[in-house]
């Protein structure tokens, strides 16, 4: 059953894939012009912290290493998530797209998800891979199957993160039908805060990106392990043990939002 | 198959609550052919959409198929198909055939039954010099005979149709429309037909519900509408002079020149009657009889008129 369904929603990504695939030198272009754009930041941030030597304790290939972790994540969240972002999503709620899916023998978020799978957003991730390599060589790391595992760890879960954000925020959508700003602040803001080490921020700010919004606990505490550092006081090393769970609880609760949204839509909810 | 009983909706709006449908009972039977008809704004869409599981009600009861549409929303999609005239069920950017592919594996149709049903739809609709098109890239008049023929695919017991034929020229409304007669013959699918082509639904429908103001306003025949409504003809008169004419027992509603233009009232004055007065004090040219159209008889319903 489940499998079955997994298979309709496998098949449906594919025919969107195949759909990008005919104008093949548009599809190579976008991914290209996608990763290039992570190319670009990095050497910049790179330029930037060489000049001041070290941010927070932290050498500028570490902090890079940051940098990467969350550009991976957040494009892995993207390949599947784009279609949630506020402007699209309100977009396939005015033109009446969204009522059609209702009327799909599918569940919405399933057919939404497979349906909107963007590839150009591989580029982006496989740069932001790309980027942790680079600055984990320039880092000095010494690669093991768990400091692996961790990079991977972190890269997944900080996807989780973004992908809970937005999940909750396309619940939201629902009620206003309009755009969120607030929501770019989290994705984006959320995602800049934790390419820095946390350390350098303040509590207040470090409690929100560590435990309610938590793409900075899902970056930050991998990355710890990734460069054999010990953490400031309350951040201990061990958290990385939490990363999955709290990242899978971030991304359940924002399952609940979309799902409330949904219930507002069809006119159940409110 | 569909039931709806003092069906309510009301939107939530910041000018306060607007009630789009405001107590509607209706019955429809397996295999009916129902046309669905009101003025815009006049809450079809929104009773559609409480039918087909996208709206919740806000009172009254609907089933269809048997089931509760927004509780039971994935099993009734499974023996529902839904034609919006104005948006594409298709994949837009793929071959049209990768479409039914897509149907057959998501309504989980076994493969042999698929390829006969295909074969089938193929060829009524006229499809097969088209499967290999991109969807973007056909005809509105091909996309929509596509969009019917995905629709059908999964044999739905009832299907929804908004504004099938819009936009279409006379000959792709003539296929669209044998297509749905036979489908509703051969498959007894139920179908309701919302549109305001009332066209549409004289040529299909054996009945017809009239909704305004969220309101049941007409449900019954085509003919039953006719006879209730149109009991006023019109005899057009084509003099051979341009004279003044007056016939005792019918109104002048018109005058162009040298034709003229009566109404009469069907129970007071015949046909025959009339002619024959106006035969014995005028020279006519021609003659022609107009009996009242169904569009006309349907925007005075809109306006408020009771039958006479």
């Amino acid at each position: 059953m489940v499998a079955e369904a997994l298979g309709v929603y496998l098949r449906l990504a594919a025919a969107t894939v195949r759909a990008t695939t005919r104008r093949p030198a548009y599809l190579v272009v976008r991914t290209v012009a996608a990763a290039l754009i992570v190319v670009l930041e990095v050497a910049g941030v790179a330029l930037l912290l060489d000049r001041f030597g070290s941010v927070g304790g932290w050498r500028p290939a570490e902090v890079l290493l940051l940098f990467g972790m969350a550009f991976a994540g957040q494009g892995l969240a993207l390949v599947f998530g784009n279609s949630l972002e506020a402007e699209k999503l309100s977009e396939l709620v005015r033109r009446g797209t969204f009522d059609q899916v209702l009327t799909r023998p599918a569940s919405p978020l399933g057919w939404v998800v497979a349906s909107y799978v963007d590839t150009r957003f591989v580029g982006r991730m496989l740069a932001g891979a790309g980027a942790v390599v680079w600055a984990a060589d320039r880092a000095g790391v010494a690669w093991t199957a768990g400091r692996a595992g961790l990079a991977v760890l972190a890269v997944t879960c900080a996807a989780a993160v973004v992908f809970g954000i937005l999940l909750a925020a396309a619940g939201f959508t629902f009620v206003t039908v309009q755009g969120s700003e607030a929501v770019n602040v989290l994705v984006y803001g959320g995602l800049y805060l934790a390419s820095y080490p946390l350390q350098i921020y303040g509590s207040a700010l470090r409690f929100l990106f560590v435990w309610l919004v938590p793409v900075g606990l899902a970056i930050y505490v991998p990355a710890l392990g990734v460069l054999g550092r010990t953490g400031p006081p309350g951040l201990p090393g061990w958290l990385a043990w939490l990363v999955a769970p709290v990242a899978g609880a971030f991304l359940a609760a924002g399952g609940l939002a979309w799902r409330a949204g949904i219930r507002h839509y069809v006119g159940t909810g409110s | 198959m569909i039931e709806v009983e003092g069906l309510r909706k009301v939107f939530r709006t910041r000018r306060g609550p607007v009630e789009a449908v405001a107590g509607i009972d209706f019955r429809v039977g397996a295999g009916e052919f129902v046309g669905y008809a009101g003025p815009n704004g006049a809450g079809k869409s929104t009773t559609v959409k409480m039918m087909s599981g996208i709206l919740l009600p806000s009172a009254g009861r609907v089933e269809v198929c048997g089931l509760v549409p927004y509780r039971e929303r994935k099993r009734l999609a499974r023996r529902m198909g839904v034609v919006f005239g104005q948006r594409t069920q298709l994949w837009w950017d793929l071959p049209l055939e990768e479409s039914f592919e897509l149907v057959g594996h998501l309504y989980r149709i076994p493969a042999a039954e698929r390829a006969r049903r295909l074969r089938r739809l193929e060829e009524v609709l006229a499809l097969g010099p088209l499967l290999e098109v991109p969807v973007r890239s056909l005809s509105l008049g091909q996309r929509m005979r596509a969009e019917l023929a995905a629709a059908v695919l999964p044999a739905p017991q009832v299907l929804f149709l908004d504004e099938p034929t819009i936009g279409l020229d006379v000959e792709a409304k003539a296929a669209v429309r044998d297509f749905l007669r036979e489908l509703n013959r051969t498959e007894g699918t139920t179908v309701i037909l919302t549109t305001h082509d009332l066209d549409d639904i004289t040529r299909l429908c054996s009945r017809l519900i009239i909704i305004d103001h969220g309101r049941l306003i007409y449900d019954g025949t085509v003919e039953a509408l006719r006879t209730a409504y149109g009991t006023t003809r019109v005899l057009v008169v084509d003099l051979v002079e341009d004279e003044p004419l007056e016939l005792a027992g019918a109104v002048p509603v018109r005058a162009e020149g040298r034709r003229r233009w009566f109404q009469f009232a069907r129970d007071e004055v015949s046909a025959a009657e009339l002619i024959a007065r106006l035969l014995a004090t005028n020279e006519v040219a021609d003659l022609t009889l107009e009996e009242p159209d169904i569009e006309d008889i349907v925007r005075r319903i809109y306006r408020g008129e009771t039958p006479g």
